[in-house]
């Protein structure tokens, strides 16, 4: 039986590089419709009744690839998956009708509490079974590939008995499913927690790349803090060119969610992926 | 033999909402230990504390970003305590931020930490910025055509049932909470007045923009027992049963503008003969 990871990003296109969808750029989009490979929303702010958020939404669907991420799967959770969640969810999907859906490896909350944060999970062989039959189960669902984001951390568990990659690894072969790989992540994780940022990206199974996100962060010295506030830093750049050498051209996304700048300080560094991105593929080239 | 992920998580997320440092408190200090490693920069008790310190940050900014008008009023100290007292009493439970205020306007109404000077225009304030919340991505409704509202004939509004916007958010305020809050989105940064001033207000989506109107006492009244599916004609006979006979005058000429208006505003969706 060929699986989805036989084929380079499980077959999904290769969407250019886009930028995330966020308020303060709407009149920016709007009056000046840029060029832009395609937008990433966060599917919670668009998972309302009506209002603003449905009309913008509309408006940029009418120009642009959109790509669903989000954040409260709660794929790592012990609770059960939430079903009103996932309904949801599934509804936005036939509007924006987005080519994969994306969330993070973590989990956000207990029964009873929702902490709203992207939380890890111990490595461990049952966290791995725990994930992958749910993460089976999401994608069943909502008919659309899923792809898993690894999240950044501030803290490692005494459980954990394999690598961060070596548990993304497997849950995302386990799973069948897609690998969101977030390299600024990447990076903030391994300041934090003392590894080779380039084992993680030399390691994961690069055909179940679908997408990767790269974003800037906030160094407090004795950790980072992923805070998506600032440009994207030299050695995230590295480790993206390593991941284009890697995984060949794959949709890419420039976040950046918090002290938001004009939209063309966006697009300019956006435009740094595509660079590295054409770089690496003429250097394949020749 | 490593714990269940369920003990794990369940340690964790009560952790992370505690109040006050991890270190603080010694026992819990050390009881990270036995789950969370810790590194050669930061203790297990360090670590968690990062997660505990970002969900009060995170979910504060929530609540300051709906109510910043009620942070103006109460200043950063004061707001900061009537967020932590709040979302112990609340704590977040659903996926969605939008529902992390959905019982803010009855803690207030019971919260004994405002300023006793602020209490009556604080909870005005949590009452009429909650409207807003309410009314942003609430379902929309097309308005009634006001060509069939002109064209229903003057005596069916004996029996007629008006039907309003479910978004149209009507309040009586003992404080001018509206003009205070425009100001404070204006950047004015307003003096807070010293004595109420009673007024009535609606709050609405239109064209996809919020607003307010003040409306008068004959107003409320009318949309309110419209509301609550009273005819028309009845509704006005009872709220001209309560005025002096030049009230009762006035709102008779009245009630026609106010209709016009109304419907074109969209707060009346529907004439139900």
């Amino acid at each position: 039986m060929i699986k989805q990871g036989d084929v380079k990003r499980l077959g999904l296109p290769d969407l250019g590089v886009g930028v995330g969808l966020r308020i303060p750029h709407y009149p920016a989009i709007f009056e000046q419709s840029p060029k832009v490979d395609w937008f990433e929303i966060i599917s919670e702010n668009f998972m309302v009744a009506g209002g603003r958020p449905m009309a913008n939404l509309d408006r940029v669907l009418e120009r642009y690839r959109v790509v669903q991420h989000g954040v409260s799967l709660s794929i790592g959770s012990s609770a059960p998956l939430d079903r009103e969640y996932l309904t949801k969810l599934k509804t936005l999907h036939k509007k924006v009708r987005s080519p994969w859906v994306s969330d993070h490896l973590c989990w956000t909350g207990v029964p009873g509490a929702n902490l709203h944060d992207l939380l890890p999970l111990p490595y461990t062989e049952d966290v791995v079974r725990h994930v992958a039959r749910r993460a089976r189960e999401v994608q069943d669902f909502l008919e659309v590939p899923l792809a898993l984001e690894n999240v950044s951390s501030y803290l490692t568990y005494t459980a954990s008995a394999m690598t961060e990659w070596e548990f993304l690894t497997a849950i995302v072969n386990e799973a069948d499913c897609g690998i969101l790989l977030d390299v600024n992540n990447i990076y903030v994780s391994s300041y934090n927690h003392g590894f080779d940022p380039r084992a993680y990206v030399d390691n994961v199974p690069h055909e179940r790349v679908v997408q990767v996100h790269l974003a800037g962060h906030t160094n407090r010295g004795k950790y980072i803090l992923d805070t998506h506030s600032d440009h994207v830093i030299d050695p995230v750049w590295d480790l993206y060119r390593r991941t284009c050498e890697l995984v060949g051209n794959v949709s890419t996304l420039v976040e950046w969610d918090d002290e938001i700048p004009a939209f063309d300080v966006l697009l300019a560094e956006a435009e740094k992926a595509r660079v590295i991105r054409n770089e690496v593929e003429r250097a394949r080239a020749a | 033999m490593p714990a269940p992920l369920e003990d794990v998580q369940s340690f964790l997320a009560g952790a992370f909402q505690r109040p006050l440092p991890v270190e603080s408190e010694p026992a819990l200090a050390a009881a990270c230990g036995e789950h969370v490693t810790g590194n050669e920069r930061l203790t297990p008790a360090e670590q968690v504390d990062i997660y505990r310190r970002q969900f009060w940050l995170r979910h504060y900014d929530s609540i300051k970003d709906d109510h910043p008008a009620l942070l103006h009023v109460l200043g950063e100290d004061a707001f900061e305590a009537f967020c932590q007292a709040y979302l112990i009493a609340h704590p977040p439970r659903t996926t969605s931020l939008r529902d992390l205020t959905a019982d803010v306007v009855s803690f207030a109404e019971t919260y004994p930490g405002f300023p006793p000077e602020r209490r009556g225009l604080a909870i005005d304030m949590v009452r009429y910025e909650h409207a807003f919340v309410e009314v942003f991505d609430g379902p929309d409704t097309p308005p009634l055509d006001v060509a069939r509202l002109q064209a229903v004939p003057e005596s069916a509004w004996e029996t007629a049932r008006i039907v309003l916007h479910p978004l149209l958010v009507r309040m009586r305020l003992g404080w001018p909470v509206h003009s205070i809050r425009f100001a404070v989105r204006d950047g004015t940064g307003p003096e807070l007045p010293s004595a109420p001033a009673p007024v009535a207000v609606a709050v609405y989506r239109k064209d996809l923009v919020i607003h307010y109107e003040e409306l008068s006492d004959a107003a409320f009244e009318l949309l309110e027992a419209l509301a609550l599916g009273t005819p028309l004609v009845p509704a006005m006979n009872r709220i001209a049963e309560h005025a002096d006979p030049s009230e009762a005058a006035a709102l008779e000429a009245d009630v026609g503008t106010w209709f016009q208006r109304w419907a074109s505003w969209g707060w009346i969706v529907d004439v139900v003969e």
